[in-house]
């Protein structure tokens, strides 16, 4: 009976490993079918858009102002382009669901890995091609230490010390 | 019906841990959503704050602020280190500016009341008609003596701007009253200042370097006149430097929070303050006190002046006035300042001129550690500043109101309705004119009877430039800048006007031609561009306005303080008449003293739940109203703490729970004003409590014509009710511990 339930409650888990760990790297439901890879391809830079990464903690979004720049005229008879413009005439944000994020006991700076000399595809994977975006990895805190502890000895104190992150 | 299995303990903890692993990783999975602005607010980087600095303009005053923005959103606001006025610091009332920015009750857009006036049926209104309206309504006039505008705190711009549209126009300039300046007694202190130095700028005192001040009647530390510069020079006389504790003393039927900051507090009797300077003056030239020399030429001033008949008349006694002449002289540096509440009695002016005679005996005028004149704006354009008018000729506007020779009535910063005795009539009055407009934010008692609301921005969101008066110790421009972009389709007021002059055009469209307000204030502040006083100087004119902008205004980099000159009225026989009281003492025992709530002040922060939510720091009285009687007093009339009273005057009437207060003349009952609206807001309306100004008597000062709000009598009857209210301490002074 113990081994029989045992059994049971192991593949239970396992079940609710692989679903969660399928669920958290699906790509999210989106209000609207943005496509990095088409931005990608047409050689808009991530930084275009994300445009304090390099300057704050926070990547950033674009404003809508900055999507209607280009798409008042560009691609403006695709159906993602009209959902988006439609937004836009409502004076509406986008309801846009978060793709990948830290939560709110770290204190992440995109500022900060960047000026290293990281690029955004390390952690984010290869957005470029992924028509629906969607988490590379989980960002969980044994993943930030895989990469922390390689770095340099005398960076790894404090790379690897508590405080550096959680604040 | 079968059994029901049996669960044993053990099997139940099982399953119970399986669910939970189950839902457990179920939920890791979550879903955030995340906006983007629609337009990006300037200079924004997300989650990175970004300061901007501008003005306070929760009261007169003008304290530089800085106010923390992220993602195009005000989050704080503290004092603009670098302001020679505030140095950093900022009150309270400053604080919670940003429930003005996010107040819930603000107007969206422009509205028109569609159900009558008085319905409050409100219908959003298209910006561009609504100026086609007003425009064509001012056309219509019969004759441009028809046209009033009623102002109160106003933008020192938006003054310029209606004082030039209704010169333009031929109309009488605007009319400028509110509450806060008529207890602070503005517009007899700048009647003074015109008659002992002939100028109408506002004194400005050397706290910070004074060994000994006599205040009359200023709540320095609360709200009169400059409150956070006067606490921050308080600080500076009292631990300034090494050994040195200035000596204050303060003289005032109630113990306020300054006088309990004070070393000494006189309970004087109302009205009497002046004659407590006269004795001074004359004790000090009589045994020829202090190191002046003879004050042989000061003799006239006091000749007619007998000091046990000051004595008896204020209830100070005769020893007690020695001992204070001879501290008062005897200092190095000393000043005596003449502040609210004789201000608000219809002897006002003449005991204020003897109060600030004290200065000139000791020669403390001009002198440091005295007393200054305020600088005046460094150019015409920034010397047109608001005036306060006096109290007479709010009336006088009220009787033409209602002699029906008003068509058009304009409001700005103004809510009479509120803030005037209700004596006054002013209801009555709007009720004739045909057609009203308010510019208020949210609706007041006032915007009820208007046809049109066309609201302002907040101030966070708005432009502009204010001289501080009093000022500092060097000439001092604040500028204003929106932190934020404006939250709700308002309009500023300033551009309004620009757009009426340009639809009526000729006269107007030339005497108003600036494309905007932005525009406006760019070519007036460009005066001060290239001034070698400047702290800082800059290349180009656009140097200087981002220079202007960031800095929070523009100031000299030395000390400049203005030395008064004296006229000669200070060379006849100082008169103070016996004081007069509305209500006949049998009848009305008591002195009435409304005063300027340290939150709400006259009652403008009511809608504000941080201010509400501020225990007064005497009372501790969170979102509450209260009338304050002396232990004796409420022993005569059997009344306890938290019993309901009515008050009476010969004017009105109102109810309030009382609060014993020992602080306080057994002929006394004291009153904080700000709460009681009728309209206003759901903070505001909140509250239980009447206005005060039901019950004060619209009489004046004859020499001036300032409302003498302190000189009305009342009576009290408890109603046998209780309404307890709400209060941080408990009354035994026992409640500190449910803090711990
Ligand atoms: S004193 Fe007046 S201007 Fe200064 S912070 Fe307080 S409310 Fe604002």
């Amino acid at each position: 009976m113990t081994r029989r339930l045992l059994l049971f409650f192991s593949i239970l888990i396992l079940a609710a490993v692989l679903v969660t760990r399928a669920q958290v790297l699906a790509s999210p439901e989106q209000p609207v079918a943005f496509n990095h890879q088409i931005h990608a391809q047409a050689g808009v830079q991530c930084l275009f858009c994300h445009s304090s990464a390099l300057r704050a903690d926070i990547a950033g979004i674009p404003s809508m102002q900055k999507c209607m720049g280009c798409h008042t005229i560009i691609a403006t008879d695709n159906v993602a382009v009209q959902v988006l413009t439609s937004y836009w005439k409502r004076k509406e944000p986008i309801p846009w669901v978060r793709v990948s994020w830290q939560p709110e006991f770290v204190y992440f700076s995109h500022q900060a890995h960047l000026r290293t000399g990281e690029n955004c595809e390390t952690c984010h994977g290869d957005v470029g091609r992924m028509p629906l975006t969607r988490p590379a990895v989980k960002m969980d805190m044994g993943w930030c230490l895989d990469c922390h502890l390689l770095q340099p000895e005398e960076k790894v104190v404090r790379l690897a010390d508590c405080l550096t992150c959680h604040k | 019906m079968s059994m029901p299995k049996t669960i044993t303990r053990r099997e139940f903890l099982k399953i119970a841990a399986g669910a939970s692993i189950a839902t457990g990783f179920t939920s890791a999975v979550r879903s955030i959503v995340i906006e983007p602005f629609i337009y990006p607010p300037e200079e924004e980087l997300p989650g990175q704050a970004t300061w901007y600095a501008s003005t306070c303009r929760q009261c007169a005053a003008g304290c530089g602020i800085i106010v923390r923005t992220i993602d195009g959103r005000a989050k704080k606001i503290e004092g603009n280190p670098l302001h020679p006025l505030n140095r950093g610091k900022l009150c309270a009332r400053g604080q919670a500016g940003l429930q003005v920015l996010y107040n819930p009750d603000r107007l969206k857009n422009a509205v028109r009341q569609v159900g009558g006036r008085g319905s409050r049926q409100f219908e959003p209104f298209y910006w561009p008609d609504a100026l086609d309206l007003l425009s064509s309504k001012i056309a219509a006039l019969s004759s441009t003596e028809r046209f009033a505008f009623l102002g109160g705190l106003m933008p020192s711009h938006t003054y310029r701007l209606t004082s030039l549209l209704l010169e333009a126009l031929g109309a009488a300039p605007p009319v400028i009253y509110d509450l806060q300046s008529a207890l602070e007694g503005r517009s007899a202190v700048s009647q003074l200042s015109q008659a002992l130095f002939g100028a109408p700028d506002l004194p400005e005192y050397d706290l910070s370097q004074s060994d000994v001040v006599l205040s009359f009647g200023a709540n320095l530390l609360e709200t009169w006149m400059s409150p956070v510069a006067q606490s921050v020079a308080y600080g500076a006389m009292r631990q300034g430097s090494m050994g040195r504790r200035g000596l204050l003393v303060q003289f005032e039927p109630r113990l306020s929070s300054t006088a309990a900051s004070a070393d000494e507090w006189v309970p004087v009797q109302p009205g009497a303050e002046g004659f407590v300077a006269l004795a001074i003056g004359r004790i000090i030239v009589e045994e020829r006190l202090g190191h002046v020399g003879s004050h042989q030429s000061q003799a006239v001033l006091y000749q007619n002046v007998d000091v046990r008949d000051m004595s008896a008349a204020s209830d100070v006694p005769v020893d007690t006035l020695r001992h204070l002449a001879r501290v008062f002289a005897d200092a190095d540096r000393a000043v005596a300042i003449p502040g609210g509440y004789l201000s608000g009695q219809q002897n006002g002016f003449s005991s204020m001129l003897a109060v600030q005679a004290l200065n000139l005996v000791i020669a403390q005028v001009g002198r440091q550690g005295g007393m200054f004149l305020s600088n005046p704006g460094p150019t015409a354009a920034l010397r047109q500043n608001p005036p306060v008018n006096t109290f007479d000729e709010v009336m006088d506007l009220i009787r033409r109101m209602k002699a029906g020779e008003i068509d058009l009535l304009l409001l700005h910063s103004a809510n009479p309705l509120y803030e005037l005795p209700a004596a006054a009539g002013f209801f009555e009055a709007i009720a004739r004119v045909p057609f009203v407009v308010s510019f208020s934010p949210v609706v007041d008692e006032t915007a009820v009877w208007a046809d049109l609301i066309l609201p302002d921005h907040t101030y966070l969101e708005s432009w502009g430039y204010q001289v501080p008066s009093p000022g500092a110790d060097r000439p001092v421009v604040n500028s204003q800048q929106p932190v934020v972009s404006p939250l709700y389709d308002t309009l500023a007021t300033s551009d309004v006007l620009l757009g009426l002059a340009a639809r009526l055009g000729g006269k107007l469209a030339a005497a108003l031609s600036w494309r905007d307000e932005a525009s406006y204030l760019e070519e007036t502040v460009s005066e001060l561009h290239g001034s070698s006083l400047g702290a800082y100087s800059a290349r180009t004119p656009s140097g200087f306005w981002a220079l202007w902008r960031q800095y929070g205004g523009w100031w000299s980099e030395k000390q400049i303080r203005r030395e008064p000159e004296l006229t000669d009225i200070v060379q006849k026989p100082l008169l103070i008449a016996e004081p007069h009281f509305e209500g006949d003492p049998q009848d009305y025992p008591f002195h009435l003293y409304p005063y300027s709530s340290i939150t709400l002040s006259d009652g403008r922060g009511a809608n504000l739940p941080w201010l509400q939510e501020t225990p007064d720091p005497m009372t501790t009285v969170q979102w509450g109203m209260w009338v304050e009687i002396n232990p004796e007093t409420a022993e005569g009339l059997g009344i306890s703490d938290n019993d309901v009273v009515q008050v009476e005057s010969p004017h009105g009437s109102m109810e309030a729970s009382v609060v014993i207060y020992p602080g306080i003349r057994p002929d006394i009952v004291a009153i904080p004003v700000g709460q009681g609206h009728q309209d206003y807001g759901r903070f505001a309306q909140a509250v239980i409590g009447s206005n005060p100004m039901a019950l004060v008597a619209p009489v004046t000062d004859p020499d001036t014509g300032a409302l003498a709000w302190g000189a009305t009598r009342v009576r009290l009857k408890p109603i046998g009710k209780k309404q307890v209210l709400a209060r941080l301490e408990s009354l035994d002074g026992n409640g500190r511990e449910s803090l711990g």
